[in-house]
């Protein structure tokens, strides 16, 4: 049965992007356009791997992950950052609220089906 | 003419309320075209992502039909050899690549929006800035004693010390990429 990946960005050129990516590898997306979007959809569905961008409306993807964190479903899911910023600091914050990994803007689809192979199979 | 009626108190406010106007209007119009110029981005980075994902979808199908026809019919002798099959599988290669190159450039439009939208947000605190300078100016005048002089220019200072914040909270949000590659990967 194919995985699911949850991808949640306010941009909708790069949720269509990365949603035709891992299509295209057979996983199902899930789309959500910002961190609350993105937590309503979590707790609704069963999904393997969450990759979120940092900057958005109403809630950002560092909020995203502490409440998913918070979740007792989504402690052990991987969530992956997309997203433009690239700065140490981030990503320190981003490891500390509970990420696996961190991607910077933008992704070469080859590479991000074979960290998502890594992640989750 | 008494001595109050010369000073140039009144005429300092009054150039300072209509240089904030005027500055004011500049800036609306800046906004305004920033978001048509947005919005005109969005719609056809929007219409060319959904004719790349219909072009590739097409390609596919039509590589899976001639995979399918070869295996039906088989090949003639002559050709399973032929620079023509090796042809056809260098295509699936450099479809595949080009596929990639495209994904990663139609990114540069979620990172083009991002900065629109910074621009536009400071463009609206400018002008809210010339809104609340206006509104100092026109709130001098020349029966102002030098105390409520005083008062309105630490009210103004308040104002560009806010502004600053402003600027400050959203530095940290930036975009920094200098080359259309793909950008790092990092698993913790």
């Amino acid at each position: 049965m194919a995985k699911t990946i949850l991808a949640v960005d306010d941009s909708g050129s790069l949720r269509q992007m990365v949603a035709f990516s891992l299509q295209a590898a057979g996983y199902n997306v899930v789309q959500a356009v910002d961190g609350q979007d993105g937590l309503n959809k979590a707790k609704e569905k069963t999904v393997d791997l969450v990759l979120t961008d940092q900057n958005m409306p109403i809630m950002d993807g560092l909020t995203l992950i502490k409440s998913l964190r918070g979740l007792g479903s989504y402690q052990k899911v991987p969530i992956l950052m997309l997203t433009t910023e690239s700065s140490d600091e981030m990503k320190a914050r981003g490891k500390a609220a509970g990420a696996n990994g961190w991607l910077v803007k933008p992704f070469d689809p080859k590479r991000l089906i074979e960290v998502v192979q890594k992640v989750i199979g | 003419m008494s001595r109050q009626n010369d000073s140039p108190v009144p005429e300092l406010g009054r150039v300072l309320a209509a240089l904030c106007e005027n500055g004011s209007q500049h800036l609306s119009r800046v906004e305004s075209d920033l978001v048509q110029t947005m919005f005109l981005l969005n719609e056809a980075i929007e219409k060319i992502g959904q004719h790349f994902t219909a072009i590739h979808q097409a390609v596919s199908e039509q590589q899976a039909e001639l995979e399918l026809l070869l295996a039906q019919t088989g090949l003639p002798a002559q050709l399973a050899d032929s620079k023509q099959l090796e042809v056809l599988r260098d295509l699936r290669e450099v479809i595949g690549d080009e596929v990639n190159s495209a994904v990663v450039g139609l990114q540069f439009h979620d990172l083009t929006s991002q900065l629109l939208s910074r621009t536009i947000s400071r463009t609206n605190g400018l002008r809210d800035l010339h809104l609340t300078f206006k509104a100092h100016g026109e709130g001098i005048s020349a029966g102002h004693e030098p105390g409520a002089m005083a008062r309105q220019l630490d009210e103004m200072g308040e104002s560009l010390k806010l502004c600053h914040i402003d600027l400050g909270s959203e530095s940290c949000h930036s975009v920094r990429q200098q080359h259309l590659g793909c950008g790092e990967i990092e698993l913790f």
